[in-house]
């Protein structure tokens, strides 16, 4: 449980995440979840076995008050290289 | 010939002074200069924020604060902020 | 955002000064008192994420522990750790005094 000690740059806690489930957030309001096989400085990475999550929002016409509706979509990929640049958060698996 | 004074240095003279951060989009920072780096990433104290809205300004308080100089646009020196 | 340079990272922030024999306020010796402490940190779209700071590197890629993921002031995920890209990052604020 005390990964602090084994962390002493941020890149090592992705080091640490290796072949294990990993929750990714980008720009655009994309999220993913998948098994991390690699990663570089640019945090560009490799995730296997993938569920990405899109959430679209559509604020209820004109740009009043009004509550947006916020559509989700999901889709399935087996192998995916991700741009570090999009990079926001990566997760690993609550330990 | 180059000028006798170089930005930063007039910057390096405001550490410990009250400075008025604008940052690119609608975000402004006030607070006490206590040191930068080359990059304009600046630490302050006793900070301000004001966020501009759609619905109006939005301000928060901050704890000592290091700034991303990634954002920054322009700096007042001396200013408490667009409430002075 | 306003970000969206090819693969090189933003260039790195400034190498520590060479230390004075006095600590002199600047980033670098911020980062040293805050690391282990309670800190938000606010990204450029506004989401804010609180937790206990790690560890940094010179890029301000962090690692927070116990993170919580604010948005508009409401708490939208938990995370046990987080890697945050440093660019996303708008400022690093100590949520308790340092």
């Amino acid at each position: 449980m005390d990964t602090s000690s084994a962390i002493q740059e941020p890149f090592d806690l992705i080091r640490l995440s290796l072949s294990e489930r990993v929750f990714v957030k980008l720009r655009g309001d994309r999220e993913l979840s998948g098994i991390l096989h690699a990663y570089d400085g640019h945090m560009n990475l490799i995730l296997s076995d993938v569920e990405e999550t899109i959430l679209i929002v559509d604020q209820a016409d004109g740009a009043g008050e009004g509550q947006p509706t916020v559509n989700m979509a999901k889709r399935k990929m087996d192998m995916l290289f991700v741009r570090g640049d999009g990079v926001i958060l990566v997760s690993p698996p609550s330990r | 010939m180059a000028s006798q004074i170089l930005p930063l240095e007039l910057i390096d003279r405001c550490i410990g002074s009250r400075i008025w951060v604008i940052m690119k989009g609608d975000r402004e920072f006030t607070g006490t200069l206590l040191g930068f780096d080359d990059f304009v990433n600046m630490v302050l104290e006793d900070v301000t924020e004001f966020e501009t809205t759609p619905q109006g300004r939005k301000k928060t308080q901050l704890n000592q604060t290091l700034l991303n100089g990634n954002n920054i646009c322009m700096l007042i020196p001396g200013s408490n902020g667009p409430d002075s | 955002m306003d970000e969206s340079t090819p693969p090189p990272p933003p260039a790195e922030l400034s190498p520590p000064p060479v230390p004075s024999t006095v600590p002199s306020g600047s980033p670098t010796d911020f980062l040293k008192g805050v690391v282990g402490k309670r800190v938000v940190v606010r990204l450029t779209s506004g989401v804010d994420y609180r937790g206990v700071l790690s560890c940094l590197d010179g890029y301000m890629n962090i690692a927070l522990e116990q993170t919580e993921e604010h948005v508009n002031g409401v708490v939208t995920n938990r995370y046990g750790d987080a890697f945050i890209r440093g660019n996303n990052v708008l400022y690093i604020s100590a949520a308790e005094a340092i």
